[in-house]
């Protein structure tokens, strides 16, 4: 049975010339469906378009037509097609009202008027389909994201939607995170219900699926989940010379917050020429072990010496860096700042930027936003480069052009440490893997690498 | 603990705070509610709200201090010519302050027990069904302030290690424009979650606040007595206003409205720890 339909389906945003998506035509069936391209592709709208965000939450300009369980997309506000389409988005702290689970589930069923005596078996019904039923009863920002996350599908799943979006949902989790969004996502489509997902982990999902979307340039097709491949993953760039002197060290460092030790007693140096990535759990102490190296928290005890000069350092929220007009903007000030010579278009066209040089970074999309923050830090010659997540929301081609521009920091005697949850781009670039968790940091084997 | 009953204690409060200017029964009100967060939410945990209060309070005081050089006991004097400030300074403006100060941190910490002791689904649970989506509008948009305080952190630490340094209010723009956008989109952001999960569809389910119990009964009878106690008092002239100027006097104090005022520390016997 046809789940969507979109015929002939062309969409601008607001004040946009060229279209976000263009001639679309799709037939979704039930099962699952899984959505790939390149970040800014128009995945994001594509998916919007199925439960009426697009266009009746964004405006625009909306031609062609779109069918949604029989129902016209356009003539169908968001909130009337919500009781047949579920939505989950990207970032779990963004989509909660209310701070306690039960209740959070429930928000739709209270929405839509459902009698007071059925929402407590509904919102019970749901957080066992998402597989936490435990957490009833928890207070939402006492969750892990992995957690917060299942929460947001046991939302959905409380509206008994027949159809279920996801947007990207494990972009930012930890692979123990995604690994349980994944499972609960496997889960609602052997319970008979239709699935539509955007995601850059494929392995998992490519072979249960029923269908394919590739979006790319705002052009949707089709492709044989079975047969498609993702984009080949980075190779391991060779090294132009051997690490030098050390950069920086951490002695005795303890670190944390309100009493609650999150480093404890660390003794981790680095050199130059060295990628160090950092591997553990989401809390498990990586982005507090990089703010102590990049001098931007104070440890409790111990002592963090750095070699001096420019300390490059990507923050793992990127709009926390993004305020110029231009990407070209945010790169020249960083430059200038430098009183570096090299010229903006170096680094905008080894990441794949020149094409959205001169829009508004914070009008992109979430990858290219990523891509233009690494762009914002990393131009000239940084002795110190401290990256959190910096692969997080963007595709394999970009994660490819930044293991190459990593690799050129490192042979020009840059100190290199990464955040990452990404196996790829640690085994690309990576001289050494350390794993923190439970406030300590222990030497992992480097994973195997491809040549 | 019912939002309705903590409702009616915060606004026995607020009305006895802000209808006196005797200061005694003010600062007696401010200690009660200040024993009532102790109770509910614990000493530790209000220390940092309590600072902030105090600054505050403390800021308002001097203002007065510093601006009105009114009053008869001149404490010391600074030369005319220096614009805004010279002048005497008085322990009349001080008293005033200090009564000012005294009422806006008696205010503050009335109304404290919603944000530190109540869920803000068990706020909205309260409210009467006419005001129910403008309430969970608002409860949803309280839930993105911490996420607006790590913004500012994150923002301020990223653009230190670009190079920028605060140098005057222009270089702050730096710093406020993302932060600031970066409210603005996830508030976007969770508007679009709302929507998507059927907000604005029609009347919502009336999801009732729980009953009140015996000791909700209790702080209701206590805080409504509390108020008609001192609205009698305060008509019958027992509870005599103060002023300090021209000269500064001790307020007087009737055991009559002092009783009304202790009322409001019904909390401490009816309310069990939150935390």
């Amino acid at each position: 049975m046809a789940i969507a339909t979109l015929t002939h389906l062309t969409y601008w945003y607001p004040g946009a010339s060229t279209p976000a998506l263009n001639d679309a035509c799709l037939a979704t069936e039930d099962g699952l469906t899984v959505v790939a391209g390149p970040s800014g592709s128009g995945k994001s709208t594509l998916l919007r378009v199925f439960n009426g965000l697009v266009p009746h939450f964004h405006g625009g300009r909306f031609a062609g037509r779109a069918d949604v369980m029989g129902m016209s997309v356009s003539e169908t506000p968001t909130r009337k097609l919500a009781r047949t389409v579920g939505f989950v988005f990207q970032d779990p702290e963004l989509q909660t009202v209310y701070n306690a689970v039960d209740r959070e589930v429930a928000f739709g069923l209270e929405n839509i008027g459902l009698p007071r005596r059925e929402i407590a078996g509904r919102v019970d019904e749901a957080l066992h389909a998402a597989g936490v039923e435990r957490l009833a009863g928890r207070a939402v920002r006492t969750l892990s994201g992995g957690e917060r996350q299942r929460v947001a599908l046991a939302s959905a799943l409380a509206m008994r939607p027949r159809l279920v979006v996801l947007d990207e949902p494990t972009s930012q989790l930890d692979p123990g995170g995604a690994e349980i969004v994944l499972e609960a996502t496997m889960r609602i489509v052997d319970d008979g219900r239709s699935v539509i997902v955007s995601e850059h982990r494929l392995d998992q999902l490519l072979h249960s699926a029923t269908r394919l979307v590739l979006v790319e340039g705002g052009i949707v097709r089709t492709a044989d989940p079975a047969s498609w491949r993702p984009p080949a993953a980075s190779h391991r760039l060779p090294r132009a010379s051997a690490p030098g002197g050390e950069a920086w060290s951490l002695e005795r460092v303890s670190a944390g917050f309100d009493r609650y030790l999150v480093l404890d007693g660390i003794d981790l140096a680095g050199r130059s020429g060295e990628v160090v990535a950092l591997s553990g759990p989401n809390g498990g102490g990586k982005t507090t072990l990089l703010r102590l190296i990049a001098g931007s928290l104070a440890p409790l005890a111990g002592k963090v010496l750095r070699r001096p000069g420019r300390v490059a350092y990507l923050p793992q929220n990127p709009t926390a860096l993004l305020h110029r007009p231009t990407v070209r903007a945010e790169v020249c000030l960083t430059l200038d700042r430098a009183r570096d010579p090299e010229p903006p278009e170096a680094i905008l066209t080894q990441l794949g930027l020149q094409s959205v040089a001169d829009h508004y970074p914070r009008d992109l999309s979430c990858g290219e936003q990523q891509r233009a923050a690494l762009a914002a830090v990393l131009p000239g010659t940084p002795s110190l480069v401290l990256l959190d997540e910096p692969t997080r929301g963007i595709d394999a081609s970009a994660r490819s052009a930044l293991a190459t521009l990593v690799g050129r920091l490192r042979d020009r005697g840059a100190a290199v440490v990464l955040a990452t949850h990404d196996t790829d781009l640690r085994s690309a670039v990576a001289d050494r893997v350390l794993e923190v968790r439970n406030g300590k940091v222990t030497e992992m084997q480097l994973e195997v690498t491809r040549v | 603990m019912n939002a309705r009953a903590v409702a009616a204690w915060s606004a026995a409060c607020l009305v006895i705070v802000l209808s006196t200017t005797n200061p005694a029964y003010k600062a007696l009100v401010l200690v009660a509610a200040l024993a009532a967060l102790a109770t509910g939410v614990g000493i530790r945990r209000i220390r940092g709200p309590l600072f902030a209060v105090l600054l505050v309070a403390a800021f308002a005081s001097l203002v007065n201090f510093v601006s009105a050089h009114l009053g008869s006991t001149v404490l010391f004097e600074l030369p005319e010519r220096i614009p805004a400030i010279g002048g005497p300074y008085t322990l009349e403006a001080l008293a005033f302050g200090a009564s000012g100060g005294i009422t806006i941190a008696a205010a503050i910490l009335s109304a404290a027990p919603f944000s530190l002791l109540l869920a803000s689904h068990e706020v909205m649970d309260a409210l009467p069904p006419a005001l129910s989506r403008t309430g969970v509008a608002i409860a949803a948009s309280l839930n993105l302030v911490p996420a607006v305080a790590t913004s500012f952190v994150q923002v301020t630490e990223a653009q230190r290690l670009r190079g920028w340094r605060p140098r005057g209010p222009r270089s702050w723009m730096e710093v406020v424009v993302p932060v600031v956008l970066s409210s603005v989109e996830g508030s976007i952001q969770l508007a679009e979650s709302m929507e998507a999960r059927g907000f604005g569809s029609g009347p919502r389910t009336a999801v009732e606040s729980t009953s009140l119990q015996r000791s909700d009964w209790m702080l209701v009878a206590a805080s409504g007595l509390a108020l008609m106690a001192f609205a009698v008092s305060h008509a019958a002239g027992w509870a005599a206003d103060w002023f300090p100027y021209p000269m500064v006097s001790l307020p007087a104090m009737d055991p009559r409205p002092m009783a009304a005022c202790v009322l409001l520390f019904a909390p401490v016997l009816v309310w069990r720890s939150r935390h």
